[in-house]
């Protein structure tokens, strides 16, 4: 197929639809030209640009590792004009997808590490990327211990429930840390928000990564704590949340500083996210 | 003009030291020589900063509505025109009163600031303006230029309605002669004298060259909305797109959005970078509501209603 | 160097000419006051009396309104066509400065991801520079090592020196151009007139008003995000969009649809300027820039340093629009001189 302009979505249909949380969907995603998913070659923490036309483009990470299948996912909250728009869509419905854009996390520098995973809410969606990357049996004995600690708000909120309590526990060398904001009925596994757990789990820094994404106030809260664990800034590493348009560095939006999160991000570690301007 | 720029900073002083004002907004030197630029002052050795002369022609009053929400006490050097848009902004409830102190300035008209920087040297310095009964003198450190005020006023200045400020808590300078005008909407007679496809050809070419800046609509001060039509997405009522429709859409609802609420201080105009003459706009609906209510020009008389935000039991009714 | 001369009064006939054979624009005044770069269909819609045009030529490559595709999804089917053209066209008229500017903004539009909207534009376009007779008070390019008659990075230069035009060819699609009218481009007195023409610059150098020194200024930028200098500046700046709309290196865009009926649409990349407040504005309410100190900030960051950082070029040319337009006199060269002092005083 004629690779389009990059600013031309390519035509891709809805095959299935999970209602994560109350206001979240997982949708899949397959191209109607199976090429284009063979040449798409996205990386664990890259985003892509979903169209529904007549309303408009949204920037997505793609919460799929590509080593899942030859399919996309996409994790999306309703809370703009756009994703209300495609939370309307039903399995079936025609959407437009180009990317992969953004860089992507640096899955090569963390082979033979452990990996410490730390999410909130739906900011465990771009994580979920590599950690299925990771976690793959592909790549599996490439990478160390694998511990993910997630929370939200309530049991409702928490996403990828198949994932967190059925999947992952199940893979070897594997061990996840799910917290709720507060005590709730029929909730018998830990209260508290997630910065508090992780200076309780009190993960060690010794050949370690800890990669962290989460609403603004978890990364504040969390970072300090991981500094006196005695994480150096290069293995911190997270991902961005800009608002894009063009995906590819040209219609200026997304810069923090000289950089462009859509080129130069989403993903920075926190040596790089200390030299930027905090503008985000 | 200097000695009402002398008084100016002496008065501003004065507020700043007493602590009656936080922020003195008002004019400043410019980067031309014959322009002027916005200033926020707020210690008393900035007064200095301050001057007064034939290159004033913004409208500093928009500034109050954003410093509205602030706790300070601000003063704001105001023309006649200028001073209109207070009155307009106390009545929508843009401002508070008792937070704004209004520095009232009688003023003789301001200079074309395009056509008269086409005849002084640039590389010069201004030195003062001296105010004449018929022409300004702009005194520069390479010579003095003569500017007949026939020629070089600003267009909405040779049909001035209010030299002096209708409000003013401190008024600086001598008192203004007023003018009698015949014909106050000479310019909009002629252009409604216009066959129907010479009106649509006019402003056809005017609007085709709109840049969609929104300069007219931030300097307003009669365009205080928090979300302006033109930004919404839903309902899209003008889109992004620059075409002549679209660009129509926008010139035509805003100008009926302000319909008896503008003041007719002319900035939109002024502000163009297009040179789209929107005055003409604005002031074909100021002078329909004023034959149609009787009313004067918005804001020149204090606590005067919106006459299309107001409801009297004498309002002609035709269509009823 | 390869040159050419032009008799001024052929001008209009060479003018006429391209006018049929290509898609050609050039400066149109418009009600006495306003000059535009607008397509032409002949010499006599062309103005040549102007110092710069109001709005920067950018338009002819990265257009304020552009239909990027067109789609149609019945729900059964989903189609997009892209919307991209190719029309051989000819700018001419453009000075220097705006010729530096197409410069800057070209590695925007090329590099990992190709925006053919504006290379194929670039790709079947002719330039042709029109050296400046009169340098506006506003003027600066000769703080960014250009001048009012620097061709650099048109396809032909045109100077005009009393009855005729000196023609310098600069690439080869200016060669293509030459060679194609060649019964207007004579070979006469070219070396006189390049010193004539060396003469008329210097002539045009001693003009400029605005003495704009740059040493320095990017180290300040470089070190000091947070500067109390901005506080200042800030506070007059209205919001509105005309800087970034006059700018000739202002390249921001917004992406959106437009429906035509149940089924069928179009979507549109628009001019955007940084300086809206929603620019930033995210879904969710968090804004980046929530005041107008932080995009004033950003885009004086952006001009003086950012585009130099990602291209090393510079991100201002000197053109002086913004300066004239700012109906609140925000001037890039007050705040390049403020910004020198603040670094020299520490």
């Amino acid at each position: 197929m004629d690779r389009p302009i990059p600013l031309t979505p390519y035509p891709a249909t809805i095959t299935k639809i999970v209602d994560e949380t109350g206001d979240v969907k997982t949708f899949t995603v397959e191209f109607e030209d199976p090429q284009v998913m063979e040449e798409f070659g996205n990386k664990p923490g890259q985003v892509a640009q979903l169209s529904v036309f007549g309303e408009g483009e949204s920037t997505i990470s793609i919460t799929s590792s590509p080593t899942r299948g030859k399919f996309l996912e996409f994790s999306v909250r309703r809370v703009g004009r756009l994703t209300n728009a495609l939370h309307q869509l039903e399995v079936g419905s025609k959407i437009g997808v180009r990317g992969p854009y953004g860089n992507c996390f640096p899955y090569d520098l963390m082979k033979g590490k452990d990996l410490f995973f730390i999410g909130g809410g739906i900011a465990l969606a771009p994580l979920r990327s590599l950690i299925d990357f990771v976690l793959s049996e592909q790549y599996r004995s490439d990478y160390g211990k694998v511990e993910i600690l997630y929370g939200a708000r309530s049991y409702d909120d928490l996403c990828f429930k198949s994932d967190l309590f059925e999947r992952w526990p199940k893979i070897p060398n594997t061990k996840v840390y799910t917290t709720l904001d507060r005590e709730e009925e029929g909730w018998k596994g830990h209260v508290g928000f997630v910065p508090p757990y992780v200076e309780e789990v009190s993960p060690a820094p010794e050949n370690k990564f800890a990669i962290i994404c989460g609403p603004p106030i978890l990364i504040k809260l969390t970072l300090p704590i991981m500094e006196k664990l005695g994480f150096s800034d290069e293995q911190i590493i997270t991902t961005l949340e800009m608002k894009m348009k063009c995906g590819i560095g040209k219609c200026g939006r997304c810069n923090i500083g000289s950089k462009y999160v859509c080129i130069d991000g989403p993903v920075f570690n926190l040596a790089q996210l200390k030299e930027l301007p905090p503008e985000y | 003009m200097m000695e009402v720029t002398q008084q100016l900073r002496e008065q501003a002083k004065k507020l700043l030291e007493e602590k009656k004002a936080d922020i003195v907004i008002g004019f400043g030197q410019g980067t031309e020589l014959t322009r002027t630029t916005p200033i926020f002052i707020n210690s008393p050795e900035e007064t200095q900063d301050l001057v007064w002369n034939a290159f004033c022609a913004n409208n500093l009053v928009k500034y109050l509505v954003d410093c509205n929400n602030e706790s300070n006490n601000v003063a704001v050097v105001v023309k006649g025109c200028d001073s209109r848009a207070v009155n307009r902004l106390l009545v929508d409830q843009q401002i508070d009163r008792n937070k704004v102190i209004v520095i009232g300035i009688p003023c003789p008209g301001q200079l074309d600031w395009h056509k008269a920087a086409d005849k002084i040297d640039p590389a010069a310095q201004l030195k003062e303006v001296i105010n004449n009964e018929d022409s300004f003198t702009v005194k520069t450190d390479s010579g003095d230029y003569e500017f007949p005020k026939k020629d070089y006023l600003l267009q909405k200045c040779l049909s001035c309605e209010n030299p002096n400020p209708v409000v003013a808590d401190i008024t600086i300078g001598k008192e203004q002669p007023v003018k009698n005008y015949e014909e106050r909407f000479g310019e909009i007679q002629k252009l409604e004298e216009l066959l129907t496809e010479e009106k649509s050809n006019y402003w056809d070419k005017k609007f085709s060259r709109c840049l969609r800046c929104y300069a007219c609509r931030n300097v307003c001060p009669a365009c205080t909305c928090r979300e302006c039509f033109v930004d919404q997405m839903k309902p899209m009522w003008v889109s992004k797109r620059n075409n002549l429709s679209e660009n129509t859409a926008f010139h035509l609802t805003r100008a009926f959005h302000v319909a008896g609420r503008c003041v007719d201080c002319g900035e939109c105009d002024r502000v163009c970078p297009v040179d789209i003459p929107l005055r003409n706009l604005n002031r074909k609906l100021l002078k329909d509501i004023g034959d149609l209510f009787e009313t004067p020009t918005p804001g020149s008389i204090e606590d005067l209603a919106s006459p299309l935000g107001e409801f009297k039991t004498d309002d002609p009714e035709e269509f009823m | 160097m390869d040159t050419r001369v032009v008799n001024k009064g052929q001008l209009p006939e060479l003018l006429d000419k391209l006018a049929q054979d290509y898609t050609l624009f050039a400066p149109v005044c418009e009600d006495e006051t306003v000059t535009l770069f607008k397509q032409v269909s002949g010499a006599q819609e062309i103005t040549l009396d102007y110092t710069n045009s109001d709005v920067s030529p950018k338009g002819c490559f990265f257009p304020q309104t552009e239909k990027t595709l067109t789609y149609t999804n019945t729900g059964d089917k989903l189609e997009i066509n892209n919307v991209c053209e190719e029309e051989k066209t000819v700018v001419f008229g453009i000075r220097p400065c705006d010729i530096k500017s197409i410069l800057a903004l070209d590695p925007v539009f090329h590099g990992k991801f190709v925006d053919e909207y504006y290379t194929n534009k670039r790709e079947n376009t002719t330039i042709i520079g029109l050296s400046c007779q009169k340098v506006a008070s506003t003027c600066f390019c000769t703080a960014f090592n250009s001048g009012p008659c620097d061709g650099s990075g048109s396809d032909l230069m045109f100077t005009e020196l009393g009855d005729k035009y000196f023609v310098e060819v600069n690439t080869e699609k200016g060669r293509v151009l030459v060679d194609a009218y060649s019964q207007f481009f004579g070979t006469q007195d070219t070396d006189q007139l390049a010193k004539a023409k060396a003469e008329h610059e210097k002539k045009l150098s001693g003009q400029f008003v605005r003495k704009v020194d740059l040493d320095g200024v990017k180290e300040v930028l470089d070190n000091n995000f947070e500067l109390p200098y901005w506080e200042k500046v800030f506070e007059k700046c209205l919001g509105c969009g005309i800087c970034t709309f006059v700018c000739p290196t202002c390249h921001c865009f917004d992406i959106f649809d437009l429906t035509n009926g149940l089924f069928t649409g179009e979507r549109y990349r628009c001019w955007d300027s940084c300086m809206f407040p929603d620019f930033t504005l995210m879904a969710g309410g968090h804004n980046p820039r929530p005041t107008q100190k932080e995009r004033v900030r950003n885009r004086f960051m952006h001009k003086l340093k950012y585009h130099m950082d990602r291209y090393n070029l510079d991100g201002c040319v000197g053109c002086g629009r913004c300066i004239a337009k700012c109906p609140v006199n925000i001037d890039i060269t007050a705040i390049i001189k403020d910004l020198k002092e603040v670094g020299q005083n520490g």
